[in-house]
């Protein structure tokens, strides 16, 4: 039998929130078979709707703002939730963006991609990417063409998605790039197109392997990320750094690293490498019980899930840029940062209009109605409902504020919506 | 494809300021950081009733935003985030491999808009232009990362601009330069507009805060049931929660939202433009129009990463870049005009060749601009050499991008470029010389002061009419006292003054606050009285508008004498090395002096230097002087040896009292001071607690009042009176000291409600208790005496009370810092 306080932990960093219904079935299974429980992603059991992944240009920013919204309330409704969740690290991973794509429907269709792959194999992904029509307009490939190469791909392709900056030379950057010429898309169809026309087919000079090769754009890939190779483990350990960093805390050591990069090199496994890093001891620790602040897509998931409203009724699309995260355009090609770069004056406040809007806007009959309540039994009810607890002392010291000289100055209705409002605020909501 | 956010997932080691901890500080620093310059225990306390009857004044938080000084300059910094194309922005008109290299990108000379025969700005720049014309642009061109192989990552490449060092940063240049300026305002001194603080406005102990761009939304409301939540959220950050760092981390960043937005709501009731850069700028230039005290505005937009598709894109950002210019000088308050610099950067250029998708790739060097009416508008640094690149050769630097920096922080942002920048860099000399700028520029930069002292001269007497009407101050009233231009202070550049203040003949209970006019009454009490008595305290006063400082009285009537015995300024006059307390005279045992007591108008000449730690070449010293057994009612003066005996008192008191004061007292000749006793006979101590000495020691950094203790409503200490243990206080990171190079504090010390007669010593924590006393009380009396003390390891003081139990109060005024400068 798992630890309860654990499978809360798990549950908050995989699957968004811990809803009581998981925490009671997977705390009655072993460690080991409640991960597995959480990695059991159905395949393919959504479909995008149709309207998002077409072309409709008059309709161009309705779809982004449609496909933000279908995305959170999936967060909230999938029953496996890591397919979410692994989905959007991919996104932050393997970036596109609106500014720069401009066509929704290709960030859909990216969309899916990442989500067919989002537990699969990282070398299958890594390829698959590299020939989405969404990346090759974001990082300019489409026009990557031989005589006058585009280095904007090539450069991030090692920089950010596989080997990290100081592993690779300029000279590499300029074969990558000679590399990945002529692989564009179709200005009509929007479909991937290799154009030999526009291929640089000459004597390459890649990483120092000899004799030149006529390489082709993934033949690079294949070479950076082949099984237990010096990149292929810089690489995993560069990947492997990340998820540490996306769901228990930030700067793990080497000795958590290296032994999970060390079996990711050699297979790509991504179900295989999550199943391990959930295994491990330090997932546990209290450095990984305090290691993470809510990204705003995972406070807003939280939310909404707690007060049960969706998307239609709030629109966190237009909330969360504020927040510092629209998610279909990150600020740059190197994706979001962690914890400190949410937590701002800026940031902080937008969340906050947010919390104060999601009790307003849902039905009263969710919220818990504290009015008959003592100050300390409203407290206990309102963390216990919305998954805050243990709180802490100051955390009740503040509520406790709140409802004794709201129900002074004006008692019944407010007293719930108000304290609902600074549930959702609290640094226990933020901080998981 | 860079925005607001420079971070990097392979520099996040490099560049994550905040990404493993809140900055890696500690609770301490933390809460300073955001501008809570004051302990947990006292902010459940902010927004109630914070002081008793006796001292009841209005609130004023520690974070209140507050005027820039009057010698700051404001820096507004417009990041390029993508690498923005130089080449094209400062086009080189004249050189024909600018056109071979950059086929149809290539700006034609004709639409140029010539600065001289070789150079022009890109055609969309007709604002910048105009600028220009008036002399107001500087442009710096070749800047650039030095060197044969600079790094064209985005983000490494923004990681060493911002950082502005070499290394690993994790910290920025503007964040350096804040840490050394000291103070807690932190929250109105630096400021990004925009949802993330990026990498240069990132210290160690300072971090920029975030002013949204869209907006103050929640937070800012003022009725009853916003007031209610704001209390509420407030309190989150009354205590740690225990939960670690990022819970506390939220909770202070959320109660610092809530005192940005009540501060700053008001700025956006008027409509802004739509256009990201202009919008931010439109915001900038109503920050500093409301004066919070904001030195450095950070605005930023993209995307210059012109791959392809350049000539649209990049035109776009160049008409961007100058709507947002004019937008900002048309919404600058008149009276900033001359007060603001704005000052442009990016990640890098771009390559001379352009690609066959109509762009250009990474690049190195690039053209910056640096615009203000204190700016030497023209041409500065080198235009790169174009001859024989190749498809990807870049061109090559010719002036380091530190330099850039050197030139703003030393020419306009007050001085500290080498500490920022961890070396010496060209200074480009952009500016004008101070106070030749535009009309009226105040010279921008002195943060730091230094002692002069001087022969004490009594500038007001209300009993004789000197700088003051003659009359006693009422009850509840203010009277301002020139402090400028008067004896030996000079009429400009004075930052602090040291004032001898004495009560005379109140006729009840009071007391004195001094401040700065043109500034918010403070809470703090300078002097206490308690009626019939005459009572001398030292101020330190910083000075306000017009060289003038205000003397509020709180009840009864009241004369009041000022004697001024030096000043702080900028210069190379004195600065502070702060002793442990050594006693050097004392009568009663025949230390420094004769074993007898001082007659009637007699004279001892004290030898001060090579005494207690005094040097031999000191110029001033400072030294708590006490009488005790005095057989009359009588002062003493001290001065200079051999200078003439001026018309001051250092310390007065009545038959029997045992009084002490601090002194400061310029050295005479041999390194001697000069005391009389005016009247009876009296034993005579002097403890020294440091000297002013010129170029060596710590400089002074003056503060507007601030109560960081007071035992009887539990603010910096329990609520209890204070026994025989000694009591620590947190002086460091509290009250506007910062957290780091405090080597002394200067507080005024205030015991009230003793139970028996005693006297309290103040001295740094870990260090043996000395003998000495910093204030004798009777019981039930209030006396209050200015206190000089060093800090100890621990960044804290000592206050111990010998007898019975006593309430204690300090208001720091004050601090003395090895900081930048």
């Amino acid at each position: 039998m798992a630890d309860v306080a654990h499978i809360t932990h798990l549950l908050r960093r995989t699957e968004y929130v811990a809803k009581p219904d998981r925490v009671a079935y997977l705390a009655g299974l072993s460690l080991a078979a409640a991960i597995d429980d959480i990695l059991a992603v159905p395949s393919n059991d959504i479909v995008l709707p149709s309207s998002l992944t077409v072309r409709n240009v008059a309709q161009n920013q309705q779809q982004q703002a449609a496909l933000t919204q279908w995305w959170l309330d999936r967060m909230i409704e999938a029953p496996k939730p890591l397919a979410e969740k692994m989905t959007f690290f991919w996104h932050g991973h393997f970036v596109s963006g609106m500014t720069k794509v401009n066509e929704a429907f290709l960030l859909a269709r990216q969309n899916r991609l990442y989500r067919s792959h989002a537990l699969g194999n990282f070398h299958d992904l890594t390829q698959a990417m590299a020939l989405d029509p969404a990346m090759l307009l974001y990082l300019d490939n489409a026009d990557n063409e031989s005589g006058s190469p585009n280095q904007n791909f090539a450069r991030e392709l090692m920089e950010l998605f596989t080997l990290g900056v100081g592993n690779y030379t300029e000279a590499d950057v300029e074969a990558a790039a000679a590399a990945w010429t002529g692989y564009g898309i179709n200005r009509t169809t929007f479909a991937f197109e290799y154009h030999a026309d526009l291929h640089d087919d000459s004597l390459k000079l890649f990483m120092g392997v000899v004799p030149a090769a006529r390489w082709t754009g993934p033949q690079i890939i294949d070479h950076i990320l082949l099984p237990n190779s010096a990149t292929a483990l810089i690489t995993a350990k560069f990947v492997v750094t990340k998820l540490w960093e996306y769901f228990a805390y930030q700067s793990p050591s080497p000795a958590v690293v290296d032994p999970l990069a060390t079996g990711f090199a050699t297979d790509w496994n991504i179900k295989s490498l999550l199943k391990a890093l959930f295994m491990r001891s330090e997932f546990y620790s209290v450095s990984a019980l305090q290691g993470m602040v809510r990204n705003p897509v995972e406070w807003v998931v939280a939310v909404m899930y707690q007060l049960g409203v969706r998307s239609a009724q709030l629109t966190p699309d237009q909330h969360l840029a504020a927040m510092g995260q629209d998610p279909l355009d990150p600020p740059n090609v190197s994706g979001w940062r962690p914890n400190g770069y949410w937590v701002n004056t800026s940031t902080m406040g937008a969340r906050s209009t947010f919390a104060r809007n999601a009790a307003l806007v849902a039905p009263f009959s969710n919220l818990v109605n504290v009015s008959a309540m003592t100050i300390d039994g409203a407290i206990d009810a309102v963390c216990n409902r919305y998954d805050l607890q243990p709180i802490s002392a100051v955390t009740r010291s503040a509520m406790t504020v709140l409802v004794s000289s709201q129900r002074a100055a004006q008692p019944g209705t407010w007293e719930s919506l108000n304290l609902t409002t600074l549930a959702m605020i609290c640094p226990e909501m933020q901080a998981i | 494809m860079l925005r607001h956010d420079i971070s990097t997932a392979q520099a996040v080691s490099a560049l994550s300021f905040s990404d493993t901890s809140p900055a890696g500080y500690d609770r301490r620093k933390f809460l300073q950081m955001i501008g809570m310059g004051i302990g947990g225990t006292a902010l459940g306390s902010v927004g109630g009733p914070l002081l008793d009857g006796l001292l009841s004044n209005q609130t004023r938080d520690a974070w209140a935003a507050g005027p820039i000084g009057p010698h700051d300059g404001v820096l507004v910094i417009v990041g390029m985030y993508g690498g923005n194309d130089g080449l094209n922005t400062v086009v080189p008109y004249s050189n024909g491999k600018y056109y071979d290299y950059r086929g149809n990108l290539a700006i034609p000379q004709n639409q140029v808009l010539q600065i001289d025969g070789n150079v022009g700005l890109h055609p969309n720049l007709t604002f910048l232009k105009s600028l220009y014309d008036n002399g107001q642009v500087a442009i710096v061109q070749g800047v650039g990362v030095l060197g044969p192989n600079p790094d064209l990552s985005h983000f490494s490449s923004m990681a060493t601009w911002m950082s502005g060092q070499a290394g690993s940063p994790t910290t920025g240049w503007v964040g350096r330069w804040a840490d050394g300026l000291g103070g807690a305002s932190d929250l109105f001194q630096t400021a990004t507009v925009g949802s993330a603080v990026p990498l240069h406005l990132v210290g160690a102990s300072k971090r920029g805060t975030a002013i949204p761009e869209e907006g103050v939304d929640f937070g800012g409301g003022t009725d009853p049931d916003d007031q209610r939540m704001n209390d509420a959220i407030r309190q989150f950050a009354a205590t740690s929660g225990g939960r670690g760092t990022w819970h506390d981390a939220v909770a202070m960043v959320e109660r610092g939202q809530i005192e940005v937005a009540q501060t700053v709501a008001p700025l956006f009731v008027d409509t802004l433009p739509d256009s990201e850069i202009s919008k931010k700028m439109t915001i900038a230039a109503r920050l500093i129009n409301a004066d919070l005290g904001l030195r450095v505005i950070d605005t930023s937009w993209g995307d210059f990463d012109t791959h392809a598709h350049q000539p649209y894109d990049h035109g776009q950002r160049m008409l961007e870049l100058d709507a947002a210019l004019a937008q900002f000088f048309s919404t600058l308050d008149g009276r900033f005009s001359s007060r603001v610099t704005v000052m442009t950067f990016s990640e890098f250029g771009r390559t001379p060749w352009s690609n066959d998708s109509a762009g250009t790739d990474h690049g190195t060097a690039n053209s910056h601009f640096v615009i203000g009416s204190s700016v030497r508008g023209g041409l500065y640094g080198q235009q790169p050499s174009l001859l024989n690149l190749r498809r990807w050769d870049r061109m090559q630097a010719t002036v380091d991008y530190r330099s850039l920096y050197a030139t703003v922080l030393d020419g306009w942002l007050g001085g500290g470029a080498s500490a920022v920048l961890g070396g010496n860099f060209e200074n480009l000399n952009i500016f004008n010389a101070p106070g030749t700028g535009g009309i009226g520029t105040p010279p921008p930069g002195v943060q730091f002061s230094d002692f002069v002292g001087i022969t004490p001269t009594r500038i007001m007497d209300t009993r004789s009419g000197i700088g003051s009407s003659r009359s006693p101050l009422a009850p509840s009233t203010t009277r301002s006292v020139q402090v400028t231009g008067q004896g030996g202070v000079p009429a400009t550049g004075v930052m602090a003054a040291v004032l001898n203040v004495t009560a005379v003949g109140a006729t009840g209970p009071s007391f004195f606050t001094i401040w700065p006019t043109g500034t918010s009454r403070p809470v703090a009490s300078s002097l206490n009285v308690a009626g019939g008595d005459v009572v001398p305290n030292l101020a330190i006063a910083m000075i306000g508008d017009s060289g003038r400082v205000n003397v509020f009285n709180s009840t009864g009537s009241v004369d009041c004498v000022v004697d001024v015995v030096g000043y702080f300024l900028d210069g190379s006059a004195g600065r502070y090395t702060s002793l442990t307390p050594e006693r050097i005279l004392d009568t009663r045992i025949g230390l420094g002096a004769a074993r007898a007591t001082v007659g009637p108008r007699a004279v001892i000449d004290l030898q001060v230097s090579g005494r207690g730690g005094v040097v031999d070449d000191a110029d001033s010293v400072v030294m708590n002087v006490t009488v005790t057994g005095p057989t009359e009612t009588s002062y003493i003066t001290v001065w200079p040896t051999g200078q003439p005996m001026p018309t001051a008192s250092n310390l007065n008191m009545i038959r029997s009292q045992t009084a002490p004061n601090l002194v400061v007292s310029k050295l005479g000749a041999g390194g001697k001071v000069s005391m009389l006793n005016d009247a009876g006979r009296t034993e005579l101590i002097a403890d020294v607690l440091g000297y002013f000495k010129a170029g060596v020691g710590a400089r002074l950094t003056p503060l507007a009042p601030q109560r960081i203790l007071d035992t009887r409503i539990g603010v910096g200490a329990p609520l209890s009176p204070v026994a025989q243990t000694p009591l620590a206080l947190a002086v460091v990171g509290q009250g506007g000291v910062p957290a780091g190079g405090v080597s002394a504090v200067i507080l005024n010390i205030t015991a009230v409600q003793g139970s028996s007669g005693t006297y309290v010593t103040v001295y740094p924590s870990g260090e043996a208790r000395p003998v000495a006393s910093n204030l004798n009380v009777d019981a039930g009396q209030i006396r209050a005496n200015l206190v000089i003390s060093k800090v100890g390891s621990n960044g804290a003081v000592e206050l111990f009370n010998d007898k019975g139990a006593v309430h204690l109060i300090a208001d720091v005024v004050g601090y003395f810092t090895d900081g930048i400068g």
